[in-house]
């Protein structure tokens, strides 16, 4: 993982390809290696879908290895849906394929001068590009099944569904499972639309004949590998929760604390939790002869996914996470599984962020275009997305897109991207990282990790108001970091709690590549990463205005505790003060 | 619903073999009642009315009373019309968040739970007791067995919804001690007219 693969798609004459050395990225990979470039390369005010915006992907620090959980990839660019810079990452194949075959990370440079669609070839011989306008407007799964059908079922996949050819600012890039199956998204920020404007409809990657990526150290490495697996596998939640019924076991004691946005952010409850709830999915699954228990990726040891199938026990989609399940169950009034998975298929096959889609069918029906609860009209709303009819593409445009469109006041989203599936009035800390993280509304950017461990910013006393602000901005440094690694962040519920596994984790990057990693250096590396966002966003035009929640959030209460956001603005100002 | 009624409530008792008893554990999510002494702390109460051991107790890490998360079990009191939440611990920020006396239990101070009764009425009532995840197959069974009270159309929606294989595992129904065929469940469960079952249930493989 020693090169950079750049691939300008508008240079005369067609695509041309460098393979460059890292020069100054060494050090870097996941979501610092995208924001790094991104925050160096693009200029801050260019066109999201211009030929100046670039499209990184970049597997992390650990990919290609026999480190465990180590598959995540980070996807970077400016984002035509916040206009800020944005890294979305995902589970799947790819990470570790890319990362075998030598790379730290794919450019997409430029603009081609036509139309014409591109797939990109690369192995271990090196990379081929061609034109293949046969593959337009395929949805997922039928493109991977002619590129299996092309380069056979060794092969894994990166590509965009018609959303991103069709650039909706709703779009995904999408990557393949064990099963080849373009089952895991990098979801967030449209990044599928800056795909679909480079004109490349897939990268397909074959690692044959490459080895796995050596560690410096092979004894210590294995070892640190062995201590960490282990922490794993004996903590509650990452050992036994998520594996029996994946992350969706969240649905009923979010809707138990009134926490569970419903009706488009009306309510902090849905009558029809039970009936969607992990537990239920996963007995469901059992029953119908599926998977509750899976991985996205070779390596991963959690297993927090699994496969769904239709009531005659035929694959439907992978198992629906719980922000899936939300966005098109309890926002939108939604109890019937079986619909939601298929919703879950269409976004999938589509190539749409699930998060953004749910929030959009629910602003769509604030505004009278269905009724909350009718499963069909949400299930339609999808492929007139699909299909890219004109309220298709108000749609794919995502909620507040809509919401503009509609007249709609109750557009639960921050610097243009919509909320998770957790109200920030019942659970306020947690809309203080929606607020101020420099990706928009964002669950996953200080979704967890050691402070207790890191002791980020010194000890934190959680009881002040202001504990809150701390801890949100210790949580989006560590969550930096380890999005840097290639980690899935999941593992951060074991390293939370046990400072033996955290140990482990450093053990790991050290032996492999010969450093001397302590807490403090992960520390540095998550500010350096969040400093480079934040610096990208301010020469695009954000300032603290940006860093708020919508203002009902403040007045409408919420029930069932009738609670308002509380934290201040002055407060939320001070979180990127260290 | 009145703790006078449950006597008059159809009593229908299950007795399973095999490992899809687990189905009756959904049941534990959208909550059941049962008949429990007041006015003692939900730590008593978890160890005295649901049998949980200290072991057990040690792995319940989210307690919700009356929708708001409870750090302190010992000060948390029980009430007649009490609704308890219990679920093992959670994934994410969120699920570190909603723990007992976690580090990020200031994220949601706005709806943590605070203890207001400062004397204790002991007495006797009806709690509404909800289950949740990796908790169901360690509590459910004793619960089960003891007996809960749930609507009646949520036990004819749940024995309606049964596959085939789910009967193959069914060696017995009683409805108050005598014997009842599957297809007789709808009509019984609506016998009192008052709304509600009692049901229990007993498996030899209750863990499965
Ligand atoms: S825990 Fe889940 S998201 Fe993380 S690598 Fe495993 S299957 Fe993928």
């Amino acid at each position: 993982m020693d090169k950079i693969l750049r691939i300008d798609m508008g240079a005369d004459g067609g695509p041309k390809t460098s393979s460059v050395p890292l020069g100054q990225y060494a050090g870097f990979g996941g979501r610092a290696m995208t924001s790094a470039i991104v925050s160096k390369e693009v200029p801050p005010l260019c066109h999201p879908l211009g030929a100046e915006n670039k499209l990184v992907i970049a597997p992390g620090l650990l990919s290609g290895t026999a480190s465990a959980m180590s598959g995540r990839i980070s996807v970077g660019g400016k984002s035509p849906l916040t206009g800020g810079i944005k890294e979305a990452n995902s589970g799947g194949q790819p990470s570790q394929v890319l990362a075998r075959l030598g790379y730290a990370a794919i450019v997409l440079e430029g603009k081609p001068k036509n139309d014409d669609l591109y797939k990109v070839f690369i192995n271990k011989d090196g990379v081929k590009i061609s034109v293949d306008n046969s593959l337009k407007m395929l949805p997922n799964y039928d493109l991977v099944a002619k590129m299996k059908a092309e380069y056979g079922d060794k092969i894994s996949c990166i590509s965009i569904g018609p959303a991103g050819e069709m650039r909706m600012a709703s779009a995904t890039v999408a990557f393949t499972d064990m099963e080849l199956r373009p089952t895991r998204h990098a979801g967030r920020g449209g990044l599928g639309a800056v795909m679909g404007s480079k004109g490349v409809k897939a990268i397909v990657l074959d690692d044959t004949g490459m080895p796995m990526r050596a560690p410096k150290d092979p004894e210590k490495f294995k070892a640190a590998n062995k201590r960490f697996v282990d922490g794993l596998k004996g903590h509650a939640v990452t050992g036994q929760g998520l594996p029996a019924y994946g992350t969706n076991v969240l649905t009923n004691i979010l809707n138990e604390v009134g926490g569970y946005p419903t009706y488009n952010f009306k309510q902090g409850r849905f009558d029809g939790a039970s009936k969607i709830s992990g537990e239920t999915q996963a007995e469901t699954e059992k029953t119908r002869g599926a998977n509750p228990t899976h991985g996205c990726h070779r390596g991963c040891v959690i297993q927090c996914s699994g496969t769904y199938n239709d009531k005659d026990g035929h694959y439907l989609t992978k198992q629906p996470e719980y922000e899936t399940v939300w966005a098109h169950g309890g926002n939108c009034g939604i109890s019937d599984l079986d619909k939601i998975a298929m919703m879950d298929f269409l976004d999938d096959n589509y190539g749409i962020d699930t998060i953004e889609m749910g929030a959009t069918i629910a602003v769509a029906m604030d505004a009278g275009l269905a009724e909350f609860g009718d499963a069909d009209a949400a299930i339609q709303m999808i492929h007139e997305v699909g299909k890219g009819t004109h309220l298709g593409r108000i749609f794919g445009g995502g909620a507040a897109a809509t919401g503009k469109a509609y007249g709609v006041e109750r557009v639960p989203v921050v610097k243009g991207q919509a909320m998770p599936a957790y109200d920030p009035r019942a659970v306020q800390g947690i809309g203080v990282t929606y607020a101020t993280s420099p990706m928009g509304a964002d669950h996953t950017a200080g979704y967890a990790v050691a402070q207790n461990v890191l002791k980020v910013g010194g000890d934190v006393n959680a009881l002040k108001p202001e504990g809150q602000v701390e801890l949100s901005r210790n949580l989006q440094i560590a969550t930096a970091a380890i999005d840097s690694t290639g980690m899935c962040l999941f593992i951060a519920f074991a390293v939370l709690d046990q400072p033996d596994t955290f140990q482990a984790l450093l053990d790991l990057l050290n032996s492999f590549y010969g450093m001397n990693l302590t807490g403090d250096g992960v520390t540095d590396l998550g500010k350096k990463v969040l400093s480079m966002e934040r610096d990208f966003n301010a020469r695009a035009g954000f300032t603290s205005k940006q860093d708020r929640l919508p203002e009902y959030f403040k007045s409408e209460k919420f029930a069932p505790h009738n609670v308002t956001f509380g934290v201040k603005d002055e407060d939320l100002d001070k979180v990127f003060n260290w | 619903m009145d703790i006078k009624d449950i006597e008059s409530y159809p009593h229908i008792a299950f007795d399973m073999d095999g490992p899809l008893v687990s189905h009756f554990f959904l049941l534990l999510q959208q909550g059941v009642t049962i008949r429990s002494r007041t006015g003692c702390s939900v730590a008593a109460f978890l160890r005295e009315e649901i049998g949980a051991d200290g072991e057990t107790i040690g792995k319940i890490q989210s307690v919700i009373l009356d929708g708001s998360p409870v750090d302190d079990l010992e000060s948390a009191v029980i009430k007649d019309g009490s609704v308890l939440a219990l679920s093992a611990a959670m994934p994410g920020l969120v699920g570190a968040t909603l723990r007992r006396g976690g580090t990020y239990s200031s994220f949601r101070s706005a709806i943590t739970y605070h203890e207001t009764q400062e004397k204790c009425v002991k007495g006797e009532g009806l709690i509404q007791i909800k289950i949740f995840n990796l908790l169901m197959a360690e509590l459910g069974p004793g619960l089960l067995k003891k007996g809960v009270v749930i609507g009646s159309e949520d036990f004819i929606l749940f024995t309606t919804g049964q596959s085939r294989d789910f009967w193959k595992v069914c060696r017995g129904i009683t409805l108050d001690g005598k014997p009842l065929g599957a297809g007789e469940l709808p009509d019984s469960a609506r016998l009192s007219g008052k709304g509600q079952v009692f049901l229990s249930v007993s498996s030899d493989k209750a863990g499965a």
